[in-house]
């Protein structure tokens, strides 16, 4: 969900929290704690960047993701899809 | 004491590192969340502590053990030793010069080592205030370093010390 989130535009901690909390229509309320454990593994495996912003929001740090957290958000995004269409398959087959 | 001041505290459960570059960032976002749930009451602002404070817990728990299993070069990638790394602003010579020091102080006078000493412990607590990001502190240890260095070189000039030794770390 954190790359969903970045996929539209580079974010910062507080951004992250509101979007993927009305991302999930308030199903997903991360903690902070957990939020920026995430950030650390997504900028250990190189998935995302930390950078800082011009404008003048009190945010300064933001993060934006790289063209292999984009890559990998495509690679997951066609596995969901290709679960949601065997899922769709056996569903209909039982039902037949 | 305020739920920031419990939560900053908390903070400090987490390794060194990981505090160093991302406690002010976690903080603000702290901050504006619990501005945001007092908006939409007390029980909320209560379900939204214990989360928060449950999932610092967690979290501090699982960094440890991260920090503890993952090789620094792995680590390193996100969370980068700032002692290890040498500010844009300050020059390769000043860098070394706490690792020259050893070599080239054994024949020096006291006054000269004196001097040479205080460059380097500018030097640490100027990257100490930069991994803190005190950037004041670090500009103010950045001032006095230079004066400090200002001054070995006149010491040097007095007894007449060559310093070839730290161009060569440099």
């Amino acid at each position: 969900m954190i790359l969903l989130s970045l996929a539209e535009k580079p974010r910062h901690g507080y951004s992250l929290l509101k979007d993927i909390e009305s991302l999930s229509n308030g199903r997903v309320q991360l903690s902070t704690g957990t939020l920026y454990g995430a950030l650390r593994r997504l900028l250990e495996d190189l998935w995302i960047e930390r950078f800082e912003q011009d404008d003048t929001s009190r945010e300064k740090q933001a993060y934006r993701l790289t063209p292999v957290g984009r890559k990998q958000l495509h690679a997951e995004l066609e596995r969901m899809k290709q679960l949601t269409r065997m899922a769709t398959a056996r569903l209909r087959t039982k039902e037949a | 004491m305020s739920v920031v001041r419990a939560y900053r505290l908390l903070l400090r459960l987490y390794p060194a590192d990981y505090q160093a570059f991302f406690r002010a960032e976690m903080e603000q976002a702290f901050q504006r969340a619990v501005e945001a749930r007092r908006k939409e009451g007390r029980r909320a602002v209560l379900r939204f502590l214990v989360a928060e404070f449950t999932g610092l817990c967690i979290g501090a728990t699982a960094e440890w053990i991260s920090k503890l299993t993952t090789d620094c070069s792995v680590r390193g990638r996100c969370l980068p030793d700032l002692r290890m790394m040498r500010p844009t602003a300050v020059s390769r010579e000043v860098w070394f010069a706490g690792a020259c020091l050893e070599a080239s102080q054994s024949s020096q006078p006291a006054e000269v080592m004196e001097a040479q000493a205080r460059v380097s412990m500018l030097i640490e607590r100027m990257v100490r205030a930069i991994a803190h990001h005190d950037f004041p502190g670090a500009r103010r240890y950045s001032d006095e370093e230079r004066q400090a260095r200002a001054e070995l070189r006149r010491l040097q000039e007095k007894y007449n010390i060559d310093d070839s030794g730290m161009d060569r770390c440099s």
